[in-house]
């Protein structure tokens, strides 16, 4: 999973790589080790991030967070390419290109079962790394591009099959 | 005492300052009547008092300014005073006649006092009559040669101003005597062309002035005393944001005597309750009455945090006929205090006023710490009323220690979903010239470009992303595999 995020107008890209052993965030292209601490007593969080730990506190509006950190305020918006495509639950039967760019890898393979929000392939647009996520749980029906393939904004790049009722 | 010195009290305010002197009512076993619009129903000062009642306005202003329904609301609820906070009707001599005229205590000076000091002219010369000094000036004549005579004796500086204009029209600063007659003539011919009055009058220019001001109380029949002075000289917009006491590095026999000249001020109009004296001090240590504020500050806390006195209490005790709680010999000061007022604005587009929603709120403890708020989460803030949403006052033992504290609270405080002053605040304090004391009225458009926000460094700038991102809560799901509950709310949103 990917998300764009804003910040005085610069917009920065943050990825999961992998969870395990431990999660790593791809941040603006450059992995990072990352792992969340216990809640504070006072309401702040911690996180580590390449060792470093950094205690902040942290506020969600509708689409952005607002994050005090080392005294400072921050307010950290979210460009959502991906959300027209991937918030609809049933029905998603398709990976759509939240925008033109090329495959750079492929996580899974036809019939591969999939989770919700895990990571099917990874694309390339405008230099910025994003994984595309499966939009529900389902199993992979078709991959439509390839490493290297290139694409417009739309089109589709995964199939699932389709999702059988539950008795 | 084996009775209160009022069974009830409305409190004629809101926000802090009401849920402040609730604090003290509650202490002295006084109940407490809240006033609210209807927006305001479910507000703290609301919750904290033991009565409330809704008075209908057109705006949640409007209904602070209600005179006759708030007596109404507390006849109808049989307090026996009313307490008026700072703002709203709390200087309005119409306001404390008619709260005498229902047979109740008005918890602060008399009307008349109110009438003196509230005009401008009026409180001067009554300043001036009583040996308070006032900023040397020479009123317009008819004649230029003697007005020039006259203003060449007050000294240079001098600012020309014109009689009856406003907005710098007709204004001159004037520092030499050569210079003098010309910028007559000018400000004269500009003041007849802008407002058809060609008269001018010279008063002393004050470069760098410094804001202090002296907190006093009076028992109504010529005692007063003084609990030291603040200084207030940070301001932005023509108000102040940070206050503090005692003034920085004022030498002991000026600070001496600008607080005994408010003592005679205040014994001289037989001044009764707490009231402040603001002056205006200049580098050379001339120091001029500005005008007397008759009325609880936003700003007491810090003469409470240097003195231990709780000043709403001194207020009662006084409206109650108990006279001054102490005498001068009695009232001492020990440290430092600095008040920042938490004020929903934009530090970065010329302070102008923010709303939002208080989606978080953390608020650091400390035993040297006050944060005065009427915030809950959740809270709207909207421009209904004036954008200070808190104030955060700390004592410490020295000036140095009271600015080192100050910091560290506002770093540890966080009131997020609304853009506030908060990050500023702590950049002011942190100014070599505001470490130094070197302090105006003019320092925050004076250091205008050191104040400006930090930039992040690469390491805080992926901290900063990390943890954004892990707020937004699939990403969260996603990345660190939170249990059901929270994944099965899902929605990208939140």
């Amino acid at each position: 999973m990917a998300i764009k995020l804003t910040l005085d107008g610069k917009i920065h890209g943050v990825t999961i790589a992998r969870r395990h052993p431990h999660l790593v965030l791809v941040i603006d292209g450059v992995e990072h080790e990352v792992s969340s601490l216990p809640a504070l007593g006072d309401g702040r969080k911690s996180i580590t991030v390449g060792g470093h730990e950094v205690s902040f506190s942290r506020a969600s509006l509708r689409d952005r967070q607002i994050v005090r950190m080392g005294g400072r305020t921050f307010d950290v918006g979210v460009v959502d390419p991906f959300s027209q495509g991937g918030a609809g639950g049933s029905g998603q039967d398709a990976l759509k290109a939240p925008m033109p760019g090329a495959v750079v890898s492929v996580q899974k393979r036809a019939g591969d079962k999939v989770a919700r929000g895990e990571a099917v392939v990874t694309i390339e647009s405008m230099k910025l790394q994003t994984a595309l996520p499966a939009p529900r749980d389902g199993v992979i029906a078709k991959i439509l591009k390839g490493e290297g393939e290139t694409f417009e904004k739309d089109e589709i790049i995964v199939t699932l099959e389709p999702e059988t009722e539950k008795a | 005492m084996t009775s209160p010195l009022f069974k009830k009290v409305l409190v004629a305010n809101r926000g802090e300052i009401a849920c402040r002197v609730m604090r003290t009512l509650v202490e002295m076993g006084i109940a407490s009547v809240a006033i609210h619009h209807r927006v305001e129903a479910r507000a703290k000062h609301v919750r904290l008092a033991d009565e409330a009642v809704e008075i209908a306005g057109d705006t949640p202003v409007a209904a602070h300014l209600d005179i006759d329904r708030i007596i109404e609301a507390a006849r109808s609820t049989g307090a026996d005073a009313i307490h008026p906070g700072y703002g709203f009707l709390s200087e309005n001599a119409r306001f404390a006649q008619a709260v005498a005229d229902a047979g109740l205590t008005f918890i602060g000076p008399d009307a008349e006092t109110i009438s003196l000091m509230g005009d401008k002219i009026s409180a001067r010369n009554f300043a001036e009559a009583h040996g308070v000094p006032v900023a040397p000036s020479v009123m317009p004549t008819g004649d230029l040669d003697a007005f020039i005579a006259q203003a060449e004796g007050i000294g240079f500086p001098l600012l020309i101003k014109a009689a009856a204009g406003g907005g710098g029209k007709g204004m001159s600063i004037v520092r030499s005597a050569s210079q003098l007659r010309e910028a007559a003539r000018l400000a004269s011919s500009e003041a007849q062309r802008y407002f058809g009055d060609g008269r001018v009058y010279a008063e002393t220019y004050v470069e760098r002035p410094r804001h202090i001001e002296v907190q006093v109380l009076g028992d109504g029949k010529g005692g007063a005393i003084h609990l030291f002075e603040r200084e207030c000289s940070v301001q932005r917009r023509f108000q102040k944001i940070i206050e503090e006491a005692p003034s920085a590095n004022l030498p002991a026999k000026l600070a001496a005597d600008i607080c005994e000249s408010a003592v005679r001020l205040a014994a001289a109009a037989n001044y009764k309750n707490a009231g402040t004296v603001e002056y205006i001090l200049g580098a050379d240590g001339r120091y001029f009455f500005l005008e007397m504020n008759t009325r609880l500050q936003v700003e007491h806390p810090v003469t409470e945090m240097i003195t231990g006195l709780d000043l709403v209490r001194c207020q009662i005790e006084i409206a109650a006929g108990s006279g001054l709680p102490l005498t001068q010999a009695q009232v001492t000061a020990t440290g430092h205090a600095i008040e920042c007022r938490v004020c929903a604005e934009n530090p970065d587009n010329d302070f102008m006023p923010e709303t939002g929603v208080v989606k978080y709120l953390g608020v650091p403890e400390e035993p040297w710490l006050r944060f005065e708020n009427a915030l809950d989460q959740g809270q709207k803030v909207t421009a209904d009323f004036d954008p200070m949403l808190a104030k955060l006052v700390v004592h410490g033992a020295d000036r140095a220690e009271a600015v080192d504290r100050s910091i560290a609270a506002l770093d540890g405080l966080a009131l997020l979903g609304v853009k506030t002053n908060i990050d500023y605040l702590a950049r002011v304090l942190d100014h070599d010239a505001f470490r130094d004391g070197d302090l105006h009225t003019g320092f925050v458009a004076e250091h205008k470009s050191d104040l400006g926000p930090l930039p992040l460094d690469e390491t805080e700038l992926v901290q900063l992303l990390a943890a954004a991102a892990l707020g937004f809560r699939d990403f969260q799901n996603l990345a660190l595999g939170t249990p059901e509950p929270y994944s099965a709310i899902g929605g990208w949103r939140n």
